[in-house]
């Protein structure tokens, strides 16, 4: 069972660390992984519950801050305030005299 | 072109030569017209009114000067939303100069803490500070408790990262438009979503899943 352990040990090596696992997973979401890349996370994935989780929640925080806009809006106004519509318009008429 | 009764003043006041721009309107009441879509526009990007304020503002001067290259050639909204674009670029580059989009404390890596330091398992998550399981998500979205948990653990990140990570998430700006409009190199930018992700799902992890979120 020589050739198995080597081949754990080559998958092993391949599979990059948790830490490292986290940074891969983020950046996966904002460019085109490698090929190895790819290949040591997936490897990891499938062997780490916790990095599975990691992964699952970032993606959740996407949606959640893709949502956001609708639930935050009412902190932001939407609408120039009277003061600044007030000023601008007076800086705009001392600008053309 | 308008005729003009009185050919002996060449020099025309600013303000007729912009009635006689073809296609502009009176720049007095382009504060009506377009005040609160340009400011609509410019808070989804900036997340500050004040700023906000300052863009329209700016947007509105700059197409003062500018509005003899106008000529038409497109109409006026659209002018104006590209003025106030590149106002809002003005604003990211001027920030990234200030306060420094790399080298806060917040990059320094407080999560290592949760990483096994040495040994043949460095770099493992510690299971005790390891990522929870999240009860049903999905729930949370419909809950404004949780959108306020949200909205503080945003407030939480520097500014700039926040910023940062609004223009990747809400406007679904890609790496390369980020990275022009900030004057950052794509690693650099990578490294602070990363940051940015990790921070908020810890934040909300603490204070809003870790106390059984969906139920309160």
């Amino acid at each position: 069972m020589r050739w198995f352990s080597r081949l754990a040990g080559a998958l092993g090596a391949l599979s990059p660390t948790c830490k490292r696992a986290t940074r891969l997973q983020s950046e996966a979401m904002d460019r085109r992984l490698s090929f190895l890349e790819k290949l040591g996370l997936r490897l990891h994935l499938f062997l780490c519950k916790w990095c599975r989780r990691y992964g699952a929640q970032l993606k959740f925080l996407r949606s959640a801050a893709r949502e956001c806009e609708e639930h935050g809006s009412r902190q932001e106004p939407q609408t120039l305030s009277p003061e600044a519509r007030e000023r601008i318009k007076h800086t705009l008429q001392s600008g053309q005299d | 072109m308008e005729t003009d009764d009185e050919p002996t003043t060449s020099q025309a006041l600013p303000t007729e030569r912009a009635k006689a721009t073809p296609g502009l309107s009176d720049p007095e009441r382009w504060v009506e017209l377009y005040g609160d879509f340009l400011f609509k526009y410019a808070i989804m990007r900036l997340r500050d009114p004040a700023n906000a304020e300052d863009a329209v503002q700016e947007t509105f001067l700059a197409a003062l000067k500018g509005r003899e290259a106008f000529a038409g050639r497109s109409a006026e909204k659209s002018w104006l939303v590209g003025i106030l674009k590149n106002k809002i670029c003005d604003h990211y580059r001027r920030a990234s100069r200030e306060t420094s989009f790399t080298d806060l404390e917040f990059y320094s890596d407080e999560e290592s803490s949760r990483f096994v330091a040495e040994g043949a398992l460095k770099g493992a998550w510690i299971h005790e500070l390891g990522p929870r399981e999240w009860p049903n998500p999905g729930e949370s979205l419909d809950n404004e408790k949780f959108w306020q948990a949200y909205r503080d653990c945003c407030g939480k990140l520097p500014k700039n990262v926040a910023a940062v990570f609004n223009l990747r998430e809400v406007d679904d700006l890609d790496s390369k438009g980020i990275c022009g409009m900030l004057d950052i190199s794509e690693n650099n930018l990578w490294v602070m979503l990363h940051r940015a992700r990790m921070a908020l799902r810890r934040c909300l992890e603490t204070n809003w899943f870790g106390k059984g979120g969906e139920a309160l």
